[in-house]
Parts: C-alpha cells; sequence; structure tokens
C-alpha cells in the first residue's frame, strides 16, 4: 500500500477541519485534508441561520458573554461543561471578527457594522448573519482563505476509512481515492477528526447525504470513546414532506408556529418564549399537537411568516422562501409553510476536552459536530454550531501545534496495520452474493426514526437494539455488485453503511440506558430530568457487539442546576 | 391548509459511462409524488434498484453545487429541480438524465471538474485586507447596499453548471468563464480588498472575450448572472494603465455601437465593423464577404430613425 507523510491528518473540509488547518498550517506544519467532497460541498454550506456573538460595542448594552454562556448551559439542559461554554462565550465576538477581515459577507446595520438578529434560548439577540445561507458564506470564506495559504494538501473526494493506532497512540489513517480506489496510508503524527454528523442515520434529517457518521465510527473502531452519544437533536421546522431545512431565523424574525386552528399553540408549551422555545420543546410540542389531532392531514404544522411582509422575507430569509416555493409550492408571502420535526445535530461525539484532545488516544484530536467538547450538552441552542465549529476548530488547531513541538518518533512498526484496515474494507468487494447496502440503510433509518426519535420508551429502544443487531448480522453479507475502479461509490455507500451501524448500536443502547428525560433525550417513560443520578456524561466504548458504559461528571464553574422554563 | 398531492410513474433514463464500457442509456421505472426532488429519485433508485449507478449529491438544498447534470438536455442542479414539474413541462414521463457537458465524463453522471477548479483558483478567490484589519488594529465596516450587492455574486456555489454551457469557455482558451468572472468580480469591487490593480490584470482582458450570450444567466441555480459580473468588470477597464488588444478592439466596439446609435438610432453593422477593426482588417475580411456573395448586406445604408434627437438626449444621459 502507498504511503504518505504528514504532520497532521485532518478527516473532513467543512468550517471546523479547515479552521483546524489553518491553524495547524500558519505554524509551518504540514496538513492534509481528506474530504468525501470538494470542501464546499460540505455540510457546512447547509448551516442557515446565523452563528452566535458577543461583539464589545455591537450588542445589546445589557448583554455580555456570561449570559451567552449561561443561556447555551440552560438551553443544554445543565448536561453542558462550563467551562467549555465560557470559552465559547468569550471568544464569539473575536472568531466572528476574524471572519468579517477573511472577507463573509455578514449582513449590516446601516452604520456599516455586523447585524443581529434573535435567535430560539436567546436573553438577548446575538445572532449574526448573511441572509439565511451563513453556513456557506463562513465555508467558501474559510476555504478561500486556508487554500490560499498553498501549504495544505487538500484530498478531495477521499474516503477515510480508518484510524491507524498503535498501543497507546495514533499513527495516521487509511483512505481511499475514490477517483480509483486506490487505498494509501497517510502516516500522521497527530490526527483531527473534523468529520462532521450523521442525519443519514434518520429517515427523517434535514442532513447532507453524505452526513453517514463515518468519523464517530472511526473512532469508535479504534477504541475510542463517544461521549453523550445518546443526544440527537431534531429541528423543529424541516419543510413537510422534503425535510429541506426552514432556518430557525424564520422564528427569530417573528415566524408563528399555527395549528389547524390557527391557534399560536406555542403559548401552551413555553408561556414567555412562545415561538422562540429552544429546539426540543418546539420539536416536542409539533408533535404533540398532531399527535391530539391539531396538525394537518400527513403529520405537519404551519409556520406563519405572512405577517413580516414580501421585501422582508425575501431578503432576510430568501432561502426558507425559495424552499417553500420549490419544494412544497407554497408562497411564504402569502401562506403558511409545512413544516415537522426531522433530526437535525449530533450532541454526541468524540469525547475531547476544550483543546480538542481525546483522553483515549494520544495524537488524537476533534473539532465540530464529530467531537463533543461538550458545549451543547442535551440539547444546542441555534447559531451555536457555526460559532462552535471557528472557535474550537481554531482551539484544536493550537492545541496540534502545541502536541507537535513536544512530540517524539514512536518506534513501533504499524504498516500490518494499516494493512489489515485495507482487507477489512475489501471484504466487501470480494463477497459473490447477499445483501445490498441499500436494504440495511434503508431499514436503519426507519428503525433510528420511530424508536430512537423525539419520544423515546423502554421498549421502542429495545427493539431497536434488537434490530440493529439484526442488520448487523445481515451486514455481514452485504457485497458489491459494481465491479469497475473507477469512481465506485457502491463501495463507499457500503462501508458508510457499516459506520452507521456502529454508531446506531451506540446511541440506540446509551439512550435506552439513560433513564431519565434531559434536553433532546426524552423518555415517555421518565418524563423527569433526574440531576441525581443522571448529572453526569456518558462515556461509551464499542467492544465487538457489546456497548460499554461509564460515566463523567459535568464540568460546573458559575451555575447551578434549575429548572428550565421559557 | 393541506398541500396537494399526486402520484405517477416515470421513467428515468440515464445516459450512464463508464471507462471500459463506453456509454449507454439505461432505463428505470420509477413512482414519484408532487414532492420528488431528482436527488431524492436518483437515491431510492442507487438504493432500491441499481446501486451501481454513479451521481453526486450532498446537500439536497441547491447550496453545495455538487448535483448538476443535464435534465432532459437543460442543464440543471437535480436537486432544485422536481421530477414531476419536468413531467408537465415537457408532457412526457419519460425523461432523461446526462453529465453535464463539456468536462470530461467520469463515470455515469459523475464528471472530472478539475479544469473549473483551475478556472477559479486563477482569480484568486479570496479578500487580500489590509494588514490593520488582518491584525485586528481596524474594522471594516460596509454599506449595506455594498454587502447586498457584493452577496449577489458571492453566492457562486461551484456547481460548474455555467461552464459547462458557455460556448466561449469552448473556443477560447484565455477566457476564464463564468463564474470565475464572477467570484472575480465579487473581490474585484469590495471596497475591504488591497489588490484591485492584480485583480484587474487578471480579469479584464478576459471579460472582453465573453460574447454575452447569456447561457450562465439561464443556467445559474443561484442567479448569480456571471454576465453581468463580466459587465461591471469591463467598467473598470477605463482606470487600466495597459490595455491587451482584445481590450482595445472591446472598447473600440464599444465606442462604435454607441456612435451609430447616437447617429441613426440604428446598429449599422458594417460602420460599427469598421470602427471597431480599422481600414485594413475589414477590407480583408470585405474580400472574403464578396467572395461569398455576402457584401451586398453589409453596405446597407440605414435612414436615422425618427425622433432621433430623443434617442440621443436618452444617450446623453439627459
Amino acid at each position: 500500500m502507498e504511503k504518505v507523510n504528514y504532520d497532521v491528518v485532518v478527516v473532513g473540509a467543512g468550517l471546523a477541519g479547515l479552521m483546524a488547518s489553518h491553524e495547524i498550517a500558519s505554524a509551518g506544519y504540514s496538513v492534509a485534508v481528506i474530504s468525501k467532497v470538494f470542501p464546499t460541498r460540505s455540510h457546512s454550506s447547509s448551516a442557515e441561520g446565523g452563528i452566535a456573538a458577543y461583539i464589545e460595542g455591537n450588542s445589546d448594552p445589557n448583554d455580555n458573554p456570561d449570559y451567552m454562556a449561561y443561556d447555551t448551559i440552560k438551553g443544554g439542559d445543565y448536561l453542558v461543561d462550563q467551562d467549555a461554554a465560557e470559552l465559547l462565550s468569550y471568544k464569539s465576538g473575536e472568531i466572528v471578527r476574524t471572519l468579517e477581515s477573511w472577507g463573509t459577507l455578514f449582513n449590516r446595520q446601516p452604520d456599516g457594522r455586523v447585524a443581529v438578529r434573535y435567535f430560539g434560548g436567546q436573553t438577548y439577540p446575538r445572532t449574526r448573519f448573511v441572509g439565511d445561507k451563513t453556513g456557506m458564506a463562513l465555508l467558501h470564506t474559510v476555504y478561500e482563505r486556508t487554500s490560499g495559504l498553498g501549504k495544505v494538501d487538500f484530498y478531495f473526494e477521499w474516503f477515510a476509512w480508518e484510524l491507524i493506532r498503535d498501543d497507546s497512540r495514533v499513527r495516521g489513517v487509511v483512505a481511499f481515492d475514490m477517483r480509483n480506489m486506490v487505498p494509501v496510508f497517510f502516516k500522521a503524527k497527530a490526527v483531527v477528526m473534523a468529520s462532521g454528523g450523521m442525519g443519514m442515520l434518520y429517515k427523517h434529517s434535514t442532513n447532507s447525504y453524505i452526513n453517514t457518521g463515518d468519523g464517530y465510527a472511526m473512532a469508535l473502531r479504534a477504541r475510542v470513546a463517544l461521549k453523550d452519544p445518546e443526544f440527537v437533536q431534531f429541528h423543529p421546522t424541516a419543510l413537510y414532506p422534503s425535510d429541506i431545512l426552514i432556518s430557525e431565523a424564520a422564528r427569530g424574525e417573528g415566524g408563528i408556529l399555527r395549528n389547524n386552528k390557527g391557534e399560536r399553540f406555542m403559548a401552551r408549551y413555553a408561556p414567555k418564549k412562545l415561538d422562540l422555545a429552544p429546539r426540543d420543546i418546539a420539536s416536542r410540542a409539533i408533535l404533540t399537537e398532531v399527535k391530539e389531532g391539531r396538525g394537518f392531514p400527513g403529520g405537519y404544522v404551519g409556520l406563519d411568516l405572512t405577517h413580516l411582509g414580501e421585501e422582508y422575507i425575501k431578503e432576510r430569509l430568501a432561502l426558507a422562501y425559495e424552499a417553500a416555493k420549490s419544494f412544497a409550492g407554497i408562497d411564504a408571502t402569502k401562506e403558511m409553510i409545512p413544516v415537522r420535526p426531522a433530526q437535525h445535530y449530533y450532541m454526541g461525539g468524540i469525547d475531547v476536552d476544550i483543546t480538542g484532545r481525546n483522553p483515549d488516544l494520544i495524537g488524537l484530536f476533534a473539532a465540530g459536530e464529530a467531537a463533543c467538547v461538550s458545549v451543547h450538552g442535551a440539547n444546542r441552542l441555534g447559531s451555536n454550531s457555526l460559532l462552535e465549529t471557528l472557535v474550537f476548530g481554531r482551539e484544536t488547531g493550537r492545541a496540534v501545534v502545541e502536541f507537535l513541538r513536544s512530540y517524539s518518533e514512536p518506534s513501533s512498526d504499524i504498516d500490518k496495520e494499516a494493512e489489515k484496515a485495507e482487507q477489512t474494507a475489501y471484504d466487501v468487494v470480494k463477497r459473490e452474493s447477499g445483501v445490498h447496502f441499500g436494504e440495511v440503510v434503508n431499514k436503519l433509518r426507519e428503525v433510528m426514526w420511530e424508536d430512537v426519535g423525539v419520544f423515546r420508551t423502554e421498549d421502542g429502544m429495545k427493539n431497536a437494539v434488537s434490530e440493529i443487531m439484526k442488520l448487523r448480522d445481515m451486514a455481514k453479507d452485504t457485497y458489491v455488485l459494481d465491479k469497475s475502479k473507477v469512481y465506485n461509490t457502491e463501495f463507499y455507500n457500503a462501508l458508510e453503511m457499516k459506520n452507521m451501524l456502529d454508531l446506531a448500536l451506540v446511541i440506540a443502547v446509551t439512550a435506552l440506558n439513560r433513564k431519565e428525560s434531559r434536553g433532546a433525550h426524552y423518555r415517555l417513560d421518565y418524563p423527569k430530568r433526574d440531576d441525581e443520578n443522571w448529572l453526569k456524561h456518558t462515556i461509551a466504548y464499542l467492544r465487538g457487539n457489546t456497548v460499554e458504559i461509564t460515566y463523567k461528571p459535568v464540568k460546573m464553574t458559575k451555575w447551578k442546576p434549575e429548572e428550565r422554563v421559557y | 391548509m393541506s398541500l396537494q398531492n399526486e402520484e405517477m410513474e416515470v421513467i428515468i433514463k440515464v445516459k450512464r459511462f463508464s471507462q471500459d464500457k463506453g456509454s449507454w442509456w439505461q432505463e428505470y421505472k420509477l413512482k414519484v409524488d408532487r414532492f420528488t426532488q431528482f436527488t431524492e429519485a436518483l437515491r431510492r433508485i442507487k438504493t432500491e434498484q441499481d446501486p451501481t449507478l454513479a451521481y453526486r449529491a450532498a446537500c439536497h438544498m441547491a447550496v453545495c453545487g455538487s448535483c448538476g447534470m443535464k435534465i432532459n438536455g437543460e442543464p440543471r442542479l437535480a436537486c432544485k429541480t422536481l421530477v414531476i414539474d419536468t413531467v408537465k413541462k415537457y408532457g412526457s414521463n419519460v425523461i432523461t438524465l446526462e453529465p453535464m457537458d463539456y468536462f470530461t465524463p467520469v463515470k455515469d453522471l459523475v464528471v472530472n471538474l478539475d479544469d473549473f477548479y483551475e478556472r477559479m483558483y486563477k482569480v484568486k478567490p479570496r479578500l487580500y485586507p489590509s494588514e490593520e484589519v488582518l491584525k485586528g488594529e481596524a474594522e471594516h465596516r460596509l454599506k449595506p447596499e455594498d454587502q447586498r450587492m457584493l452577496w449577489k455574486f458571492a453566492q457562486c456555489i461551484w456547481c460548474g453548471l455555467c461552464v459547462s454551457s458557455c460556448p466561449s469557455v469552448r473556443n477560447d482558451p484565455e477566457f476564464l468563464g463564468p463564474a470565475a468572472h464572477a467570484k472575480g468580480f465579487r473581490f474585484l469591487a469590495d471596497p475591504r480588498d488591497t489588490i484591485t490593480e492584480e485583480r484587474e490584470k487578471i480579469l479584464l482582458d478576459s471579460a472582453w472575450r465573453c460574447t454575452y450570450c447569456y447561457m450562465c444567466y439561464n443556467v445559474c441555480p443561484r442567479d448569480v448572472e456571471p454576465v453581468t459580473a463580466i459587465k461591471k468588470t469591463r467598467a473598470y477597464t477605463k482606470l487600466a494603465k495597459v490595455k491587451s488588444p482584445v481590450i482595445e478592439t472591446g472598447e473600440k466596439h464599444t465606442q462604435a455601437v454607441f456612435e451609430s446609435i447616437f447617429e441613426s438610432g440604428k446598429l449599422e453593422e458594417a460602420k460599427v465593423y469598421l470602427s471597431t477593426y480599422g481600414v485594413i482588417g475589414s477590407l480583408r475580411d470585405m474580400i472574403y464577404l464578396l467572395q461569398s456573395g455576402k457584401l451586398k448586406y453589409a453596405l446597407v445604408k440605414e435612414k436615422p430613425v425618427e425622433n432621433i434627437s430623443e434617442v440621443r438626449k436618452i444617450l446623453r444621459g439627459e
């Protein structure tokens, strides 16, 4: 197998991966970025509403970063590490200014300063935005900037498959060139996992087709833990029926959720915050309305923007307007947009501290949605994910540079490990008959949606675990019909399927294990939050078919848990 | 509020390609509803019928630019196109999907975009801010109207559809192509940028190589209007210190068109040609015209329009 050497391999070319790469390359180290897609195709491009930031001199005069940290902690139902939330808040203004200086075209106030709007769960408005294509605008800026350094090697349309490790430390990544299926061992002193989320595990998701949880599964197979894997966020307003995201900005700008009687039903669920309640609360409210017969046929409610006026909608909510028009045939200036919840974000992820460092494996780092720092706890506030990718992408990059400065060369040989990884991938190609990836994946997505979704029960999750076990058995017999080596997407879909199954098992087992309701993890059989027994992070390892669970305390600084009312 | 749905069976004919077998058409039968996007149709074909089919797709909401292809011959994003809308538009439930033109096919609907990326990198697609701003010692302020204007051209998603359908790209290796011009102009016009002169060197000559056919304008899924960016870039020519022959010819042509309309209210092609290419160049071309018997058309004398004074007022901006 061909081998290449880098100081650092970054898996993923979204905002977190690019930001980390920028920092590492700027310090003079060699960086390879491996991505399944060309960088601007990364899922960061789909983020819409904005990036939260407290900007000195350009925020509400009553606001301060401590309020921002508090909102994040409360929003996350106190499962947030408070040191992480503080770091996120205190660096928010600076990172937005950096991105602005690199060229991001933030919307402006009349005096030329960066504009701001409200998002769910914010005490004061803090969301900075570029229309409702903020993620795309930021991603293009960071890609343009990072590629302009001329120091980062981009391996795009390459499939990262396995982390290679020795007894204690990470040694590189085995990846395939998707154009010709040629495997390459990328040897590295450090690896940054910035591989994004996993929406394709769910039948209904706002995520890109490429979000198959590859990074989480790579970590699990390298005997690395995921933190809080049971916490899956559902976005309340996905367009019915295509599940295209209708940005939370729609509610931030004054959009109102209405049931089939025209009632503003959020008054029942969050009497103070109404439609600006956080996502977990709004998602459950919508599904409750539908279940109790106050939804529309097919299972959705209306998002009413009509009172905002045509001009305002078309400028500030252009993508929402366009999506409703193109994909549901609805003119949002005149009619309500049909919406329902869909999987949106993964709060769980590779266990790391606030520098992005993983405790299980020396030299392994993670950032962005792939990581669990944890700043989102049990439920992420809107506008915090773009912020996290940039702040912690940069922090992680800096920590990697620190790590490299004290690095010593290992002596053990790990080429055999890399060859083993190549073999496990090729096994799916060599079989002559069996099932196709599509059969397994479609079934998995249904099971996860039905049984490990917005509402969870003991029976449902037990069923999910046993179904996933069966699918994992079935997957041993998958084979690839396409025998060509050129751009064989079937081969990569089969590998993605394996990744999805590994992750699904960990999610279902840890969700079954947490006997309380907290944030996005809502159990009908345990509807209350239980701080006495469950104010702790889940730490999960996958060993074969077994999920091993331990716990870790939540880091507290200034804020004591209180009841979460809005 | 209840959404009107409908279901329909369609036949999707995909032009497939592999390096070993060449190209062939393959048909897939599929039930779709009123809301089915082509990306979803393709996903279903791949997971339920034929896993060997290759295509690119990611965001399915027209911001990542992965899924450019030809749908019934039209350059489109697959995600931004609904199957039933296409059936209605063409009056047939048989639909063809083909890879984008111009780029080299790799497999099925996947094409090699290296040429596209090279074009984009040529225009230095990034802001070069001042040192003070980079160090955080100064702050950019941007007027809301400047933000709006620049954002229009910044929305290019690198899908490649405009380049795939641009005739000038095929004929003129020196032409950067529509997407690169949109990107180039977005930074050329940004008041925060510091390398304006270098950008002019990169963009101006190429801008005069566009023929204004408007294909890029027609196919762009984000309404970036690269052709408008090119027009606005040409306006920077008056600042250029060194002008290439293409720019000089272009400027003469623009001036000649202006003069022709100012004098007669009409486009007198022979006169415009003469002013643009000069006597010697025009004489050479006239010999060709004479040989092909078309000279008489070139020498038609136009009468000025009535109310020519009104036309002149408009041209003077009165």
